[in-house]
């Protein structure tokens, strides 16, 4: 009789573990889906949401950050632009504090500035484009087989070669190289980033052709 | 059994389905606008929504009691309703916007900024060193900015009608005490310092903080870079020269060495400079800077030190003598400038601060030689309290003490010692107060006490800034402004009092997209300016306080790097009507350093290509005064115009090496800068004269720069 008590409070107490992970997994899979439908605001709000009820837990904080940081690629509204983008570096920052060392989030403080930079060149490239080399370097150094670390930063490299007209094969070595550990790349935690590998097929297409 | 079961099962239910509450509302802006893509949710619950294009949001909770609910949207301060969940209905939420120090009113009037993410950044530190004609000199790139006249000659800043001593250089807050390379008249000086090693530039043509005193008319205000962005050599051979430099970083800890030498002889075997002049032994200097940074969890500290030496042997044609004049100088330069800032997690900041220079020039005129040391030191302390975004209070006290002691030789060993002890005291109060993001106000004060002067002196200074359209503000400034007579008279004369300015000032300022427009108008009141009864300040002259002018004017500024593809160009334009009665002035009048109309356009071209930055740079001033004692009136003359037109190259030979080539004056225009008159009449009774004109008219500048870090892709485009 004991046993059976004791197993339906197990069974009620898991339940409630349960509905509580149930609870996150919900929260990110609707946000997810509001980022696919193309709702910015809703997304972006909802995963500041989670990360305000999730303190503990970078990967909200990252996405509050990444969904901001894509959406202004090609933003031409400078105020729209900056709030987005500081945004986005704020929670990037929280996120930075909640798990150092993380080479996805290097990557996305770099993403960061890239945004500005595609932005307006001019202005930012002085002083981000040597702060982005080296956060992709720092990045590399953390984690060598993070196929995103080694996508992002042959991206980056690739950009520069090109633009001062030097050969980018090398870098399309990296790309390669990035496809590989794509294939093979785990991580266990729910949400864990995972996007990369069909811009780097795509990247590498451009490479052979 | 059967029934704890279903006690437990009937919880489990009620508990997942527990009663829904409602939460609903508006969120709107002060003048009840709908506010859409707000975040609203209960605090610490996934519970919440975004609000719609109206504004409005609905959501459903299951929690109960009290709780507190988040409304936060981009550009309002966030807003916090607490309460039982059951009366979050039907809310109305105004939101106040947030202060936003880039995109909000800012107190700009009478400075420029050169920054890199700064709103009221008028140029870009990139900017300041490629500027065709400013030969990687960053005060001569200020000097195609509104509010400076062209003093070719000189080299240093004169601002709004003021002498070049009226302009005062800081770093990090603390005073340089000797800002330019020693020189000598009609050898141009550069400013010691290397421009890279700053983050940002102000400069300020008038109405400047109450933090800075002991400024006439204008302040420079450098900040040296708090963290370096990676690790490199810099190697740099120059047509007059070369240099190395070096960053190492450690984590938070970074040093950055930059040495150089330059030495003007080859190119002067080459090209020499032969109008009026002709070089014993041409410049040469060697001088070296380190800073070395350490940022904490909570602190900066930063450490600089710069040192100097620089040596030349001249002879100049005068016409009072049959010979050139000979003249040389060495000059020792040693500076320290140290900071530390701590910021508490109170919203206070605490600045502490010292710079120390010692300075000696040997000097010999004629067969005369004059010995000068001058040790000055300034120390801060300094308190930043940000109660909101909206009211923040800064302020501070600080000391300078100045020694100076000069010796003064002649051959027939008569010698005559000056010097000077002067310790001055200064306390400064100022107040920030955004009342919105379209009105701001500044407002402070500055208390001075000189102990060789001893006198009290009370500076109030206001700014306010009203943000008219999204793009333009309007902007107020006020100020009275003190500082001790210069060294040369000082010297002689410790019973002299302060000199005095007043400025008022009214700018406005259009800026949009890639575009900006300045226009400023000033007027400045000039009281109590030294007079002398010799032609320079000489130890039996008489010294009084009697002199005084005005300087009335407007500048305009015009910015463009969007319009047209890879071409960026500035225009400024300032005009400028000024009298003054000082010196050895007989009566007031216009100085020769102030012409009446300045024009600057700078342009740069970025040729894809080529990988080149092509850059051009044409200056204009009208006629300048001068004195001809043929005349009964007194600075009644103007020479010609002054034209100059500069042109750069910078070819990137690949992602680390520079190729750099630079023509001063490429027209090769005469340009007088003022006559030298002999001291008596020739034997038909007149008086004759020489005019002064640059060493050389043109001047041809070619360097390579190599840059080494570990990225491969940085380089010195940004040093030249």
């Amino acid at each position: 009789m004991k046993t059976k008590i004791l197993t339906v409070v197990v069974i009620f107490l898991s339940s409630i573990t349960l509905l509580a992970q149930d609870q996150y997994t919900k929260g990110m899979t609707k946000a997810l889906s509001f980022w696919e439908e193309g709702k910015i605001v809703e997304a972006s709000n909802l995963f500041e949401r989670i990360a305000m009820a999730e303190e503990d837990n970078w990967i909200p904080y990252y996405y509050v950050a990444q969904v901001n940081t894509t959406a202004s690629f090609g933003e031409k509204d400078e105020t729209k632009l900056r709030q987005q983008l500081d945004r986005a570096k704020e929670f990037v920052d929280i996120a930075k504090k909640i798990s150092p060392d993380n080479p996805e989030l290097i990557v996305q403080e770099a993403m960061i500035n890239t945004a500005w930079m595609a932005f307006d060149g001019a202005t930012y490239g002085p002083t981000l484009a040597g702060k982005n080399t080296q956060l992709y370097a720092k990045a590399l150094q953390m984690a060598p087989s993070n196929p995103r670390v080694v996508y992002s930063k042959a991206s980056w490299d690739m950009g520069s070669a090109r633009y001062f007209g030097k050969d980018t094969a090398p870098y399309c070595k990296d790309v390669e190289r990035a496809l590989k550990l794509f294939a093979t790349f785990e991580n266990d935690t729910p949400f864990y980033p995972s996007w990369g590998e069909d811009s780097a097929k795509k990247e590498l297409e451009q490479c052979k052709g | 059994m059967k029934n704890f079961l279903s006690i437990l099962l009937l919880f489990f239910i009620t508990w997942a389905s527990s009663a829904q509450i409602t939460i609903n509302g508006s969120v709107t802006d002060k003048s009840g606008n709908p506010i859409s893509g707000a975040n609203v949710y209960l605090e610490g619950t996934y519970d919440g929504s975004s609000t719609t294009e109206d504004g409005l949001f609905s959501f459903e909770t299951t929690e109960t009691g009290t709780q507190t609910l988040v409304i936060s949207a981009l550009a309002y301060e966030p807003h916090y309703e607490m309460g039982d969940v059951s009366y979050f209905k039907n809310l109305k939420i105004q939101m106040v916007e947030a202060i936003n120090q880039l995109t909000g009113v800012t107190l700009t009037a009478g400075t420029f900024e050169a920054g890199d993410n700064s709103k009221v950044s008028v140029l870009k530190p990139l900017d300041i060193v490629t500027t065709a004609g400013a030969a990687g000199d960053f005060v001569a790139a200020l000097q195609t900015l509104p509010g400076t006249t062209t003093v070719n000659e000189d080299g240093r800043l004169f601002v709004r009608g003021g002498s070049a001593g009226e302009t005062q250089v800081f770093i990090d807050g603390l005073r340089v005490f000797q800002p330019f390379n020693a020189t000598t008249n009609n050898i141009p000086t550069r400013g010691r310092f290397s421009p890279f090693l700053f983050k940002g530039i102000t400069f300020s043509t008038g109405g400047y903080s109450a933090e800075y005193g002991q400024a006439l008319s204008s302040v420079l205000l450098l900040n040296i870079t708090d963290v370096p962005d990676q690790e490199k050599t810099d190697i740099s051979a120059m047509t007059v020269g070369g240099g190395v430099g070096h960053t190492e970083i450690w984590g938070d800890e970074s040093l950055s060495i930059n040495t150089q030498y330059i030495n003007l002889a080859p190119y002067e075997s080459l090209i020499p400079s032969t109008q009026g002049m002709r070089w014993n032994s041409p410049y040469e200097s060697i001088s070296g800077e380190a800073v070395f940074r350490s940022k904490g969890e909570r602190s900066m500290f930063k450490l600089y030190t710069g040192f100097n030496y620089a040596n030349f042997d001249i002879e100049q044609e005068d016409i009072n003598f049959d010979e050139f004049v000979r003249f040389r100088l060495k000059n020792n330069n040693l500076y320290f400038n140290s900071s530390y800032k701590y910021f508490f997690e109170n919203n206070w900041t605490l600045g502490v601060g010292g710079s120390v220079s010692w300075d000696t020039n040997d000097i010999g005129v004629l067969e005369n030689t004059i010995d000068a040391r001058e040790t000055a030191s300034h120390v801060k302390l300094k308190a930043k309290k940000m109660f909101n975004s909206k009211f923040s209070l800064n302020l501070g006290t600080e000391l300078f003490n100045v020694n100076y002691d000069e010796t003064f030789e002649t051959p027939d060993a008569f010698q005559f010692d000056n010097n000077f002890d002067d310790a001055l005291w200064a306390g400064f109060v100022e107040a920030d107060i955004f009342f919105n993001n379209d009105f701001a106000m500044k407002l402070g004060g500055r208390l001075e006490n000189s102990t060789v002067l001893n006198e009290f002196t009370i500076s109030p200074r206001l700014s306010l800034a009203y943000k008219g359209g999204e793009f333009s503000q309007f902007s107020l400034a006020y100020g009275d402004f003190y500082q001790n007579p210069l060294t040369e008279s000082l010297k002689f004369d410790q019973t002299l009092g302060p000199e005095k300015t007043s400025h008022y000032i009214l700018n406005y300022q259009y800026l949009n997209n890639g575009k900006t427009f300045r226009v400023e108008g000033y007027y400045k009141d000039y009281d109590d300016l030294v007079k002398f009864d010799s032609e320079l300040p000489q130890f039996d002259s008489q010294f009084s306080n009697l002199g005084g002018g005005y300087a009335a004017g407007l500048d305009m500024f015009w910015r463009d790097n969007k319009s047209i593809r890879n071409l960026d160009y500035w225009i400024s334009y300032s005009y400028l009507d000024t009298e003054r009665d000082f010196r050895d002035f007989r009566e007031r009048a216009t100085p020769n350093f102030a012409p009446k109309h300045n024009f600057s356009l700078v342009t740069k071209y970025w040729v894809e290509d080529l990988r080149s930055q092509v850059g051009l740079s044409y200056n204009f001033a009208s006629g300048r005064p001068y004195d001809d004692p043929n005349t009964p009136e007194f600075l009644a003359e103007r020479t010609k115009t002054f034209n100059n037109l500069s042109l750069n190259w910078a070819y990137l030979i690949d992602q680390q090496k520079i190729l750099y080539f630079s023509v001063n004056n490429v027209l090769s225009f005469n340009n007088v800068s003022n006559y030298q008159y002999s001291n008596a009449p020739n034997a038909d009774g007149f008086f004759d004269r020489r005019a002064i004109t640059p060493p050389a008219d043109s001047f041809f500048f070619v360097g390579f720069f190599w840059t080494i870090s570990d990225d491969k892709k940085s380089n010195q485009l940004d040093n030249l």
